[in-house]
């Protein structure tokens, strides 16, 4: 005979169908989520990988500053112990759109090239150009483009292998795949483009390759004083330092760490929800239960039945979740990362980690929070069930509340006591929302509040550095000299540090030292340097270091930099008295030649990671927002409603007294209501101090520096958001408070 | 002897304020007989009777049935012995709101391998046409005349009936009264009735009575009458 208490299942599933509707619901999303993310993660992180192999990435590049003699290839190949292949490139500015491409031969060799639309350019008028770039300028294959002074028509749409993340530099902070680009040309289209922002740029594979990061650092160190010593350098990166190849696979992997930890917090908090509920169903029925026990029902017996329905919630909602996830999610975060990354088309690929995560996990996370409070509440005897005595430890005595108190305070006051796992679970699981809601809605306004700093503190409209010293005729330019180490920071990677030259008389960055430096707010912030401290940093593409004495602190949040004494600057790098290599100015300076300058800073560069952030998460953002705000009316509905079913028979006896249901509310709703707007408050600082711990770990692996900073008009929205959702859940409460028949108080639970 | 209840001690609550309810309790009861356990409020009846079910332990003594103590049993053995001995009927009936009649009399006969046909017992306890409806849609007696049929369905050697009509009208409470007696005749099970109802020791094989914890009375009912013939 199959067990009859199987067929209550169904008719509970009917009665709480809005609290299990919600659980599934919400259970769905999370994991549809999650896992749609893990499904197009899991397949983007194995085309990357088989990228290597399959396209034949570098193990790293250098540029020379000339075309390097066929001896000088063949010497660093034999010493070096490496195949070089030349991967030259031209970077020109476009017509009409703003933006930089960056424009190499087609490769055949190395770095090879995955078109993903339309076709190679076939004759030298023609483009090939990265597909998200594409995107981003809104381009179509067959547009026509203005690349230099060339009309160039678009043949079709590629993916650059090494350039799955469109870095510029490698000491970009981010990539900017949106005034950034890279295109391929055939050889007479690439020769036509001329001398103009021509680049020696050369990559290589190792003989043997390294085992693992260590090796290939050490390898790669030895490499670059192999061709230090044959060739003038002026740019050199592996493999394993460049973002460009790098950054997909790292972000990738943080990405899914990131999920995974999500989806377990929010099981975690609903697997407590469950527990809350099955306990509140317990007590209601506890003279049922104990009559089972007595007749012969064993423990086991009981647990199963009170563990099947939640259970059977789950499976289904993480099967229905996964489906999901298979299918519109996936597509969805498919999107995100097309959306960020220039990488090759991919095929869905189905993997146990995925499921395993999204389901078998959860689940099993589930059943064992719900598995030992059921047991820990079985271990009464059925007596105790049948007097509905369920106190594990008994009471010794009420808390003592002073008689001073109103008695409706009093009233309030012992619903909060009485709740309090309730309670709990409302300040945990707000203090999550609120974590969500943060990210939501603070992040983009730090990133706004960033852009501003930068534009606050950039130190004039235009930073020229020129390829060689030539006069300007306009005063409002000013001489200063520029140039960029590298940290040496053990447990960090290196990265890029300006270092500025100032006139000690500068009208831009008033430099006060003698024979130190000052660093600016950021390089001080991130590395922990105060003044009096003593930096080192070494050469970019060398390996000499260098010391310097901090003596204060710029006021810069935002750029890595070190400003000295242009007369100290030239010193310390052995420069003549009056060397300088640019201009700072508020001007355009237009009277000198565009061949002289190398680089023009302005504000607008120096934004392109806000920028580019915004551009790729802005659509999170929302979602995080979101889903901040459901999970918030989830876990106040869920827990309000078992705070007034568990006081149905005193309700209705208050009623019986004569209490409306005006004056009820205020006993009952105004007690959850007081808890609500505690834990927002209470949870608030914890949540910001957490979200700057995360931040500050988070951009410790960007280069450069984003303060955390936001402004108080964000946790103002967060509460009123909070609040605003809090009063449709009153709204809902109330009805149910209203509905709450008086006869409860006089019959049996039956 | 079928039930052996032997040296039977039981005490609540710690130094002074402790109270022994059971002082010491021998009783036998053959199998089939009807034993009322009556008493005022306090004479520890209900506890005797919790013992005896499994679902409250003695501080000394013991219970056997046909042999087996239930002192030596742990929790696993005590649910088996419920399982198998005893039918519970309570004063509360403690049905399952959100199954049906059938339903609810189909969770006794789960218990058993032996139970007894469900359909029959509704017949026999008048519930048939009500078989459909929830706990909530039928009367106090229809409800505890539902228990009933739950603790007998499993066809159990013990039938224990704490205040069966404690929430009962007079007449309910004879018709219920009668059915005890009819079960008891028709499957010969054992009856050990708590009330504190005087009159219905007239039903019983043997009458019991307690005072403070101890057995007062204990004989056998020489002019047994039907349930039907009650009178209070």
């Amino acid at each position: 005979m199959k067990n009859p208490l199987i067929k209550r299942l169904p008719r509970e599933l009917k009665s709480e169908a809005g609290k299990y509707f919600v659980i599934f619901l919400f259970m769905v999303i999370v994991i549809g989520f999650v896992s749609g993310f893990m499904v197009a993660s899991g397949s983007l992180v194995k085309i990357y990988d088989e990228s290597f192999e399959k396209y034949n990435i570098e193990d790293g590049n250098f540029e020379l500053n000339s075309e390097a003699e066929d001896e000088v290839i063949e010497a660093i190949e034999n010493k070096g112990q490496i195949k070089i292949y030349e991967n030259f490139y031209i970077e020109c500015e476009t017509k009409k759109i703003d933006s930089t491409l960056r424009i190499y031969k087609n490769r055949e060799e190395i770095d090879k090239v995955c078109v993903m639309e339309g076709e190679l350019p076939d004759s030298k008028n023609e483009i090939a150009i990265d597909r998200m770039y594409a995107d981003n300028n809104h381009l179509s294959v067959g547009d026509k483009i203005v690349v230099g002074d060339k009309k160039l028509m678009i043949s079709g749409f590629v993916a650059l292998s090494d350039y799955s993340a469109l870095y510029a530099s490698p000491s970009d902070m981010m990539f900017d795949a949106i005034k950034f680009g890279v295109a391929i040309m055939n050889e007479d289209g690439f020769s036509a483009m001329g001398e103009n922002g021509f680049h020696f740029n050369y990559s290589w594979k190792y003989n043997n390759v390294p085992n693992d990061d260590i090796e290939s650092k050490k390898m790669s160190e030895d490499l670059l004083k192999v061709i230090s010593e044959n060739a003038i350098v002026i740019g050199y990166i592996p493999m394993c330092e460049n973002q460009a190849i790098q950054f997909v696979g790292d972000d990738t992997g943080k990405d899914r760490m990131v999920f995974t930890i999500f989806l377990y917090i929010v099981v975690a908090i609903l697997a407590f929800i469950i527990a809350i509920t099955t306990n509140n169903t317990i007590a209601k029925e506890a003279n049922v239960i104990g009559t089972l026990r007595a007749s012969g029902y064993t423990r086991g017996e009981i647990i199963r039945h009170y563990l099947a329905m939640p259970m059977l919630v789950i499976i289904v909602s993480a099967l229905v979740g996964n489906i999901l996830g298979y299918t519109v999610f996936e597509n969805v975060a498919e999107n995100i990362y097309y959306m960020n990354y220039s990488i090759p088309t991919y095929v869905t690929n189905w993997n146990a980690d995925a499921f395993i995560r999204t389901t078998v996990v959860p689940v099993l996370l589930m059943f064992i929070i719900n598995f030992v409070i059921l047991t820990n509440k079985m271990r009464l005897s059925p007596l105790k069930f049948i007097r509905r005595d369920l106190k594990i430890r008994q009471k010794k005595r009420a808390l003592k509340l002073s008689t001073k108190i109103g008695i409706m305070h009093r009233f309030r006051m012992r619903i909060i006591l009485q709740n309090m796992p309730n309670y709990i679970t409302i300040l945990v699981g707000i203090f999550f929302a609120n974590i969500i809601l943060l990210l939501g809605m603070g992040f983009p306004q730090l990133l706004d509040k960033n852009q501003q700093l930068i534009s606050d503190n950039i130190i004039c409209n235009y930073q020229y550095i020129l390829k060689a010293p030539v006069a300007t005729e306009n005063e409002a330019a000013e001489k200063y000299c520029a140039g960029s180490l590298s940290t040496i920071e053990e447990e960090q990677k290196s990265e890029s540090v300006t270092i500025y030259g100032l006139n000690s008389d500068s009208k831009f960055v008033d430099v006060e030292t003698k024979m130190g430096v000052l660093i600016s707010e950021a390089y001080s912030q991130k590395y922990k340097i105060n003044a009096g401290d003593t930096i080192t940093l070494k050469e970019e593409f060398g390996t000499k270091e260098y010391r310097f004495e901090v003596e204060g602190i710029y006021d810069n949040p935002t750029t890595l930099a070190v400003y000295m004494n242009r007369d100290y600057f030239n010193k310390t790098f052995g420069y003549e008295d009056e060397y300088f290599n640019g201009y700072l100015s508020d001007e355009i300076l237009e009277d000198i030649d565009e061949m002289y300058i190398a680089t023009t800073i302005t504000e607008d560069d120096m934004n392109k990671m806000a920028r580019q952030l915004n551009h790729s998460l802005g659509s999170i953002f929302d979602m995080f927002y979101v889903f901040g705000l459901i999970m918030f009316m989830l876990i106040i509905y869920l827990l309000s409603k078992i705070v007034i079913e568990k006081n149905a028979h005193s309700i209705a006896m208050t009623k019986i007294l004569g209490y409306s249901d005006a004056e009820i509310g205020k006993l009952y709703i105004v007690s959850t209501s007081i808890v609500v707007v505690l834990s927002f408050f209470l949870t608030m600082p914890l949540v910001n101090t957490i979200m700057k711990y995360v931040c500050e770990i988070m951009f410790m692996e960007f280069s450069g520096w984003i303060p955390y900073s936001v402004p108080h008009s964000v946790y103002v929205n967060i509460i009123l958001s909070g609040i605003i959702t809090y009063g449709i859940i009153v709204f809902m409460q109330f009805r149910r408070v209203k509905k709450i028949p008086l006869d409860v108080a006089l019959k049996n639970v039956e | 002897m079928f039930l052996e209840i032997s040296k039977i001690k039981k005490g609540f609550g710690e130094g002074e304020s402790r109270t022994e309810v059971l002082k010491g309790i021998d009783l036998e009861i053959k199998k089939g007989e009807i034993c009322v356990l009556l008493g005022p409020s306090g004479s520890g009846k209900s506890t005797l009777l919790n013992i005896i079910g499994g679902i409250d332990n003695a501080d000394s003594g013991y219970i056997s049935i046909n042999g087996e103590m239930t002192a030596d049993m742990n929790e696993k053995a005590l649910s088996l012995y419920r399982r198998r001995h005893l039918g519970y009927i309570f004063q509360m009936y403690n049905l399952i709101p959100n199954l049906n009649i059938k339903e609810n009399i189909e969770v006794g006969a789960y218990l058993s391998d032996n139970a007894l046909d469900v359909d029959d017992i509704l017949r026999t306890l008048g519930l048939y046409e009500h078989r459909h409806k929830l706990p909530n849609q039928l009367s106090g007696g229809q409800q505890q005349r539902t228990a009933i049929g739950r603790a007998i369905v499993k066809n159990p050697d013990i039938l224990l009936c704490d205040e069966p009509t404690g929430a009962l009208d007079y007449n309910t409470s004879k018709e219920i009264l009668k059915l005890i007696e009819d079960v008891n005749k028709k499957y010969g099970n054992t009856v050990v009735m708590v009330t504190h109802n005087e009159a219905i020791k007239d039903m019983a094989d043997r009458v019991v009575k307690l005072r403070d914890g101890l057995i007062r009375k204990n004989y056998v009912n020489e002019n047994k009458v039907s349930a039907l013939e009650l009178d209070w």
